[in-house]
């Protein structure tokens, strides 16, 4: 009934493809004895210190060893040692990660490359190179390809998250890199902007904001900086705005008409449908990614709940029985779960659950967490706590590890949104 | 709602200088009572910034009724996640009302606005239906609709910004500006 894309044995077919082919593209010897990780188990590397003939200058080899380390680290599927810290020696592991790093003349070159252990024979050596300003994407890319190298599937160093700012009574949108390095504004228009949301290949951002006057209006502004467009503008509320996956069709909550009602909308704001009718609100639209089924929040049972409709708006059901007062759905990027928070009388918690609404469980509780959001890669969300005091951004990897908190340089961060892969790369 | 304190400073310096001129004077001046006939249209916010003529130099002979403010209209309260009103929300409303047919002039914005429990787009839409709650009984009570706008702020600009049931009550509301 449900439809997964893509389904579980293409995947595990492009995995084992990958095991293959890759290591072969890269031109090393094939020597590939690395076993996947199954449920949950981590593969235990270990990371040495890039090696940087005369080491020092700038960017140092010393910031890029912890940068890669800590992209291993959170793409949750090693657990990662460190050459440089004391008593981090290695027993057994399934590989050594590492490299050269040459800074020269403004340019920086990474040589990334993964060993066999313990017979350090090369499983994958690949260059990254480019202008030294952007050192830490060279880091990332090596960091997703050494993800792509043990599971199939590029990691999501690579990747940024778009996010909003409290400024004293006003909220500014934000981007940054999925590790929090390098945030920069987007508006700074000194009103209200909120419920971020990216373009299927990442460059543009879909975002509510109140800095018309008239109330909440849905704007589009380029993900690397720019001028914001409206995309909707009618009477009343304007809010919740969501790209299709294929990036035609806008969906969004609208009150044109009275009353807050799901549409669908073109990429350029126009043509209005309704999805929606009743009298109850519905808003918060998440596309499922075949695009063929929307998953919204309705209070037509008298609190707010998860519904999931066919695009066309037909075929309304509940997603889950198993918890009450659920809003702010996520439909995952494989399409088989579904995130939403709860709340309870303490605040917030994050669920996820089968796309089907079955085996529902708590992701992260405590306090008020919010909006979660998933990687590209669905092995991660990110979601809004205040279980530090102010409001923060988290990312948890829906194992038994406590969520980390991303550094947002003391901005009180909400709302993210995390990228897709550059350029939409699935 | 900044205007307010400005316009109270302003009257109560008037009333001051006032008090002066008639202590000086053996002439005295009749304070009248505030007018209870609707406040003439030029009266009202059109253009609320120009200052009083300081007494002194005019004959004014008393200081006039200030200009109708958003500060006239009582704001609304609101259950949790309730956008229906309440018995004391209807008893302020009609309060709201009678000011309303008295400035037959004002044209308002009704913001609706929530407590922070709750999701940023759901509260955008309640916030939405509390402001039109407020509406729709103004319209009942005689107000045009052309003279009311609506505006959600869903749980983006609270009253008061602590995390307690009286912080949440105080931002429950629907609130009134001018146009």
């Amino acid at each position: 009934m449900l439809r997964r894309i893509p389904p579980a044995p293409v995947l595990a077919v492009l995995a084992a493809l990958s095991l293959v082919v890759l290591p072969a593209l890269a031109q090393a010897p094939q020597d590939v004895r690395i076993d996947l990780s199954k449920g949950g188990t981590r593969v235990p590397i270990h990371v040495e210190a890039l090696a940087a003939p005369g080491r020092g200058g700038a960017p140092s080899s010393v910031d890029a060893d912890e940068v890669l380390a800590t992209d291993l680290d959170h793409a949750a599927v090693f657990t990662v040692t460190r050459s440089w810290v004391a008593g981090q020696q290695p027993a057994t592991v399934q590989a050594y990660v590492g490299g050269k790093w040459v800074v020269a003349g403004g340019q920086v070159r990474l040589t990334g490359q993964v060993l066999d252990f313990p017979g350090r024979r090369p499983i994958l050596v690949r260059d990254y190179a480019g202008p030294a300003a952007e050192w830490r994407s060279l880091v990332h890319r090596f960091a997703d390809d050494v993800v792509l190298q043990f599971t199939g599937e590029p990691g999501v160093a690579s990747t940024r998250i778009a996010f909003v700012v409290r400024e004293g009574r006003n909220k500014e949108l934000y981007v940054m890199d999925s590790d929090g390095a390098g945030a920069v504004a987007l508006t700074r228009d000194r009103s209200i902007a909120q419920s971020p949301s990216w373009s299927p290949e990442g460059s543009l951002l879909l975002f509510t904001s109140w800095k018309a006057g008239t109330g909440p209006q849905v704007y589009v502004v380029p993900a690397r900086g720019g001028k914001s467009f409206l995309i909707s503008g009618r009477k009343g509320n304007n809010t919740s705005a969501a790209y299709s996956p294929d990036g035609r069709d806008i969906a969004c909550t609208l009150s044109l008409d009275g009353n807050p009602e799901i549409y669908v909308l073109d990429a350029r704001g126009g043509a209005p449908r309704r999805l929606t009718n009743n009298r109850a609100i519905d808003t918060s639209p998440s596309w499922a990614p075949t695009g063929r089924e929307i998953a919204f929040t309705s209070d037509r049972g008298g609190t707010p709940q998860v519904y999931v409709m066919d695009r066309d708006g037909g075929n309304v059901r509940r997603l889950t029985y198993d918890v009450s007062y659920t809003d702010s759905p996520a439909w995952s990027p494989k399409g088989d779960r579904i995130a939403f928070v709860s709340r309870t009388s303490a605040g917030f918690d994050v669920y996820v659950c089968n796309a089907n609404g079955s085996d529902a469980r708590i992701i992260a509780g405590g306090g008020y967490n919010e909006n979660p959001r998933w990687s590209p890669d669905g092995r991660h969300l990110v979601f809004a706590s205040n279980r530090g005091g102010s409001y923060g951004l988290y990312v948890t990897d829906l194992d038994d590890r406590p969520a980390r908190r991303i550094d947002t340089g003391g901005r009180e961060a909400l709302s993210p949104a995390w990228s897709p892969r550059p350029g939409g790369a699935r | 709602m900044m205007r307010t304190p400005r316009w109270t400073m302003l009257a109560l310096a008037a009333l001051a200088v006032l008090a002066l001129v008639s202590a000086g004077c053996a002439k005295k001046v009749v304070e009248q009572p505030p007018s209870t006939t609707p406040t003439p249209p030029q009266q009202t916010p059109s253009q609320p910034s120009t200052p009083p003529s300081t007494p002194s130099d005019t004959p004014t002979p008393a200081p006039q009724k200030s200009p109708f403010s958003a500060a006239d209209l009582q704001p609304i309260f609101f259950d949790t996640d309730m956008s229906s009103l309440r018995d004391d929300a209807r008893s302020t409303l009609d309060q709201d009302a009678r000011m309303l047919r008295e400035n037959a002039g004002a044209k308002i914005v009704i913001e609706g606005h929530c407590d922070e429990r709750g999701t940023v787009e759901y509260n955008q839409a309640l916030g939405e239906r509390r402001a039109q709650a407020a509406r729709d009984y103004l319209v009942q009570a005689g107000i045009d609709a052309s003279r009311i706008q609506t505006i959600s702020y869903g749980k983006e600009r609270p009253f008061d910004t602590g995390h307690d049931e009286a912080a949440w009550a105080k931002n429950r509301r629907a609130h009134f500006a001018l146009q």
